[in-house]
């Protein structure tokens, strides 16, 4: 029984074509079962946020994803008061005699409350999955706020109390490292790091994504982004851009690289100029080292 | 070759992961009693038909940075190993009888290199020094060739104008966040007994933010005219700032801001001489920058720090190390500023390539070797990143 469940989250996380590793799987398995936050870190495109999705997919719950940004704060991340409900009701009451303490309790309810995403995600009366994702582009006053949802699953509003989660949300939080995170959030968390995988994990997702692609190709397209990885690139590419450039390549029902189409396409893999032309001078070494072999001599 | 797998007591394993996690909390892992229970509760429905299992979880469960879940392998594997050894208590014995030992000579090393550092008198450095008495003409003298009673009247007029400085930060902030924001939720309560007619608004204002201080000082044999001074001045920082975190460093790193904190000046002063045993030899520069940023940046960086370096880039170390420290220092702090007592010289030129290297991820480079270059830098202090820079300050 104990042994399957590790299990299942493996089958699960298979079942929607996401390659993973023991690592990832056990982290997984551990958040749910010990119902403990898991934070993610790991460069950009290697796979974070789709977790969380393929959580939620499994676990057919409801996705709720909180971006994070600077300058967010709690009014858009955890709740705000209806002012324009507030005001018109105000308004409505003008005419009738009423006690202003009760007139204040009243606009000062549940019913005057938005929810915003964190808030939402543990008022639902069924089980979701909270995806905070980028939580290091937020200040770091904002992780303040969510610590209290994180260790005790409960949010506080002033006006109306303390709000205990009904079902405790699975709470997926990912990061990009631009900024260290504090220790009093890693504490709260469970952690995993993800790298970018190597050639057999990568060719194991390109043929999953894409099956139409070809053998030899979707191989040359792993070894030839394990080789530019190690380029000192501005934007380092992730899995997603070569799943793009796969997908590109086998819509055009290619069976090989060389360096003319690599040349063409380059924009798919690369997001920035100086990046591209920084490959462009190193593709006949980069083509080398990865075997193939070049048409254009 | 690991226990895990033929442990039978659970006890016994629970009492493995107490010690691990003891283990753990010696090579820098934070780790409380939560983290513990974790671990513990994992225990309970974890598979064990792989030991993979076993290790997996207990690295979801007590790294908490990407440093630490990437060496905690090695540490695994050294623990495990350690124990085994442990196992046979005559090698056990053996090792506490080594460790004694080398315990002793650490001691004697340190001793002699305390003795070294009493003995630089400040007159062998010294070079001319004028009578000088008033602080007028000391805010222009280099701070190498001050004299004891000189250094004391410093350390006043610093302290003076370190705490002068932390205040006049705030009132700066008050006066020039001029926008302000309307604050609803207030308006609205403040407005209810008007019968909800909005008469007056209220605004929400700016917290003030705090700034916070990262001293990384270089105490080494080239800095030695220096150094004496900068810890001088990093003792007034210490207290004139809330937040501020010092380390010192020439082979290695030390982090000695809880000395400074508790200590009058001469005594912290004593314990840190101490505690930094190699003054003579080569700086690496690089390695203990990027000690740094493993092993305490992910507490203390963030857009609202400060990191100050003293240092006259002379590195033994491999110039990628530095490049890569300074790099991610560059990148999570507010501002990097360098003071280099060096950069005082008219002739000065950032040739050191310690010094070269680090330089594009420097925000301002300065000499710091008198007061009044001091007094300017510390006006930068609460600015913002200028990226169109011109670096150096003289």
């Amino acid at each position: 029984m104990k042994i399957s469940e590790l299990d299942q989250i493996q089958k699960m996380l298979q079942g929607e074509s996401y390659i993973s590793d023991n690592a990832i799987a056990m982290s997984i398995f551990l958040a749910m079962r010990l119902e403990k936050p898991l934070l993610i870190e790991g460069p950009a495109g290697v796979g974070k946020t789709e977790i969380a999705k393929v959580m939620a997919k499994a676990l057919e719950a409801e996705l709720i994803r909180l971006q994070c940004y600077e300058g967010l704060d709690s009014t858009h991340a955890l709740y705000e008061w209806n002012y324009q409900h507030q005001l018109l009701y105000l308004k409505m009451q003008e005419l009738k005699v009423q006690d202003i303490s009760k007139l204040e309790e009243t606009i000062f309810s549940e019913k005057f409350l938005l929810k915003r995403p964190i808030l939402d995600a543990i008022t639902r009366t069924e089980k979701s999955v909270l995806l905070i994702d980028e939580v290091d582009r937020a200040d770091e006053e904002f992780e303040s706020f969510l610590l209290e949802v994180l260790s005790d699953w409960q949010v506080t509003i002033p006006e109306v109390g303390t709000i205990k989660a009904r079902h405790k949300p699975q709470i997926i939080l990912t990061g990009n490292r631009t900024r260290e995170l504090s220790e009093a959030l890693r504490r709260r968390c469970l952690y995993l790091w993800i790298d970018y995988p190597d050639f057999e994990k990568e060719l194991a997702i390109v043929k999953t994504k894409i099956p139409e692609v070809d053998q030899k190709l979707g191989q040359q397209i792993c070894a030839f982004m394990k080789e530019l990885r190690e380029l000192k690139l501005e934007k380092t590419p992730g899995i997603s851009e070569t799943i793009d450039w796969a997908r590109a390549l086998a819509s055009m029902h290619l069976t090989h690289l060389d360096k003319q189409i690599v040349e063409d396409t380059l924009g798919v893999v690369l997001k920035d100029w100086k990046d591209i032309r920084h490959t462009q001078d190193a593709l006949s070494e980069l083509l080398e080292k990865t075997g193939v072999v070049s048409r254009m001599g | 070759m690991h226990l895990t797998p033929h442990i039978t007591h659970q006890t016994e394993l629970s009492a493995n992961i107490v010690l691990l996690c003891r283990f753990l909390r010696s090579k820098g892992f934070s780790l409380t009693s939560t983290e513990e229970t974790d671990a513990l509760q994992a225990l309970t429905f974890l598979p064990f038909d792989k030991e993979e299992n076993f290790k997996h979880a207990l690295k979801a469960i007590l790294s908490k940075t990407q440093h630490q879940y990437l060496v905690f392998d090695d540490y695994y594997d050294e623990f495990w190993d350690q124990l085994a050894k442990a196992a046979d208590s005559k090698t056990k014995d053996k090792i506490v009888g080594k460790d004694k030992k080398s315990e002793a000579q650490k001691k004697a090393i340190r001793f002699e290199s305390l003795k070294d550092w009493l003995n630089l008198s400040p007159s062998e450095e010294e070079k001319e020094i004028a009578a000088v008495s008033d602080f007028e003409s000391l805010t222009r003298k280099n701070f190498s060739d001050l004299s004891e009673e000189e250094l004391q009247l410093m350390m006043r007029l610093l302290q003076k104008l370190a705490r002068k400085l932390a205040h006049e930060k705030s009132r700066l902030l008050k006066t020039s966040k001029k926008k302000r924001s309307l604050d609803l939720k207030k308006t609205i309560r403040a407005n209810m007994r008007k019968g909800g007619q909005i008469q007056h608004l209220l605004f929400s204002q700016k917290k003030e933010r705090k700034l916070k201080l990262v001293l990384l000082c270089d105490v080494s044999r080239s800095m030695d005219l220096y150094s004496r001074f900068f810890i001088h001045l990093i003792y007034a920082f210490q207290h004139a700032y809330d937040k501020i975190e010092t380390f010192v460093f020439s082979t290695a790193l030390h982090r000695v801001s809880t000395i400074l904190d508790q200590h009058e000046f001469d005594k912290a002063f004593d314990i840190i001489s101490e505690r930094v045993p190699q003054w003579s030899g080569g700086t690496t520069i690089g390695s203990c920058l990027s000690d740094f940023t493993k092993d305490f940046g992910h507490g203390m960086l963030d857009r609202k720090t400060i990191v100050m370096i003293l240092s006259d880039g002379w590195d033994t170390g491999e110039p990628e190390v530095i490049e890569s420290a300074m790099k991610t220092l560059y990148k999570k702090s507010k501002k990097v500023i360098w003071l280099n007592p060096l950069a005082g010289n008219e002739n000065f030129s950032p040739d050191a390539l310690g010094m070269k290297t680090a330089l594009p991820y420097i925000d301002i480079l300065t000499s710091a070797h008198n007061l009044e270059s001091l007094k300017k830098v510390m006006q930068q202090l609460q600015k913002r990143r200028n990226f169109s820079k011109e670096i150096f300050i003289r």
